[in-house]
């Protein structure tokens, strides 16, 4: 009788709309945020390398380097639109944006999830789909938001799948989260060279200007049509290691 | 059973699995290993409560994934291991380690097909991932059963068929 209805209850957390039982999720998060966090800082103090002296730290030569697509990617852009001269006085990229700054509580980044829990939420201005920055990079969107915590769904989860432009080849295509810290662009007409830049799309309301949110780790004929690319991207910045991020809040 | 203790347990668990062992991509289950441990030195009805609460609790820490799974299929799998257990007593290590490699892989099978159901994302190399963290739990968990006997007060030298 009492396997029954446990069992029920169990069916019932199974049926019910996840926008309720995410309730219970978060208010673990919320009651556990001071341990989770410790927890978390303990496990990036342990696979923290010492950086040696003469050199600048991969994670600082990374954030850098995405600095540097970045910037040229929008020095294109505004390139293109110095051609057009339409003569309307435009806004520079992410001008009327606010950059939210937000502390990651837990992260899991593994072969079924790539997720990070964020200590903001509706409170701060947050909302779905708004895109998530780490060191200049793209790394994810929102996908669920709570008064006061919020989950990003990075670009590698398996769940996840967002408009990308690939280097310069200026095409345009949906970049599916693989896990494992990977993310698949399937069906391209040309190889692409290992090391191109994969950047996010301009996303009307959300953002106005391309960023860079990988780089492209494998290119490898599609299995099903020989004469088409998949490739394999890998974010550009080390999405384990994340301590912070900041949201992008388009027209605040 | 001390059931302060038990919840004091399993919170500690689940922030450890949530936070410590969240980013790495080997690891071991703790809240399989605590379904097994129950499971097989608990008397049937206390064995059925605990399995669903730590069911319940692998839900609660997966933030995002559809809740449910986890606590019907270690529920189920608790309660047929604590049945088992009244016709086989399993004391010795590599059978315990055997126990949870197959409960884990088992359980992990039934918690991704009831994701399937509910329109959760798949994953390609499921399998993989299941005998990986199946294997690293059996390879952990009989050395954690000692500590939490200690912490649960349960002694595991008698026999135990109930």
């Amino acid at each position: 009788m009492l396997f029954a209805w446990l069992m029920l209850a169990g069916f019932i957390f199974l049926f019910a709309p996840q926008s309720l039982t995410n309730r219970f999720q978060f208010a673990f998060i919320r009651v556990f945020r001071w341990p989770l966090s410790v927890g978390r800082n303990i496990s990036l103090l342990a696979r923290t390398r010492q950086p040696s002296t003469d050199v600048v730290s991969r994670r600082e030569f990374n954030k850098l380097q995405n600095l540097l697509a970045d910037v040229i990617q929008q020095r294109d852009q505004k390139h293109e639109e110095l051609e057009k001269l339409s003569g309307l006085r435009k806004r520079f990229p992410l001008e009327g944006a606010n950059l939210l700054s937000a502390g990651v509580i837990t992260a899991a980044v593994d072969k079924l999830r790539s997720e990070l829990i964020i200590n903001r939420g509706q409170k701060d201005g947050l909302a779905k789909d708004q895109f998530v920055l780490a060191d200049n990079s793209v790394i994810g969107t929102m996908s669920d938001v709570n008064s006061r915590t919020a989950r990003v769904r990075l670009f590698t989860d398996s769940a996840s799948n967002i408009a990308v432009k690939i280097g310069k080849l200026n095409i345009e295509r949906i970049m599916r989260g693989s896990g494992g810290n990977l993310a698949k662009v399937e069906m391209i007409k040309q190889k692409v060279r290992i090391g191109t830049e994969i950047m996010a799309s301009k996303k009307p309301g959300f953002l106005d200007t391309p960023i860079i949110a990988g780089r492209v780790v494998r290119c490898e004929r599609n299995a099903e049509s020989p004469l088409l690319w998949d490739i394999t991207v890998r974010p550009v910045c080390d999405t384990e290691r994340l301590n912070d991020v900041t949201v992008i809040v388009m027209n605040p | 059973m001390r059931w302060f203790r038990f919840a004091v347990l399993v919170s500690l668990v689940a922030v450890l699995q949530a936070s410590l062992l969240a980013d790495l991509n080997i690891k071991p289950d703790l809240l399989l290993i605590l379904l097994v441990f129950f499971a097989i030195y608990c008397n049937v009805s206390k064995a059925i409560i605990t399995s669903f609460t730590i069911g319940f609790v692998a839900d609660v820490i997966m933030v995002g994934s559809a809740m449910g799974p986890q606590m019907i299929s270690f529920g189920l799998f608790g309660t047929a291991l604590a049945y088992l257990h009244r016709v086989i007593t399993i004391r010795k290590m590599p059978y315990q380690a055997l126990l949870i490699f197959v409960t884990g892989f088992l359980a992990g099978l039934l918690a991704h097909f009831l994701g399937f159901l509910k329109g959760e994302p798949t994953t390609p190399n499921i399998y993989a991932v299941l005998l990986g963290t199946s294997l690293y739990s059996s390879l952990v968990g009989p050395f954690l059963f000692l500590p939490s006997a200690w912490w649960m007060r349960i002694r595991t030298d008698r026999l135990g068929r109930r």
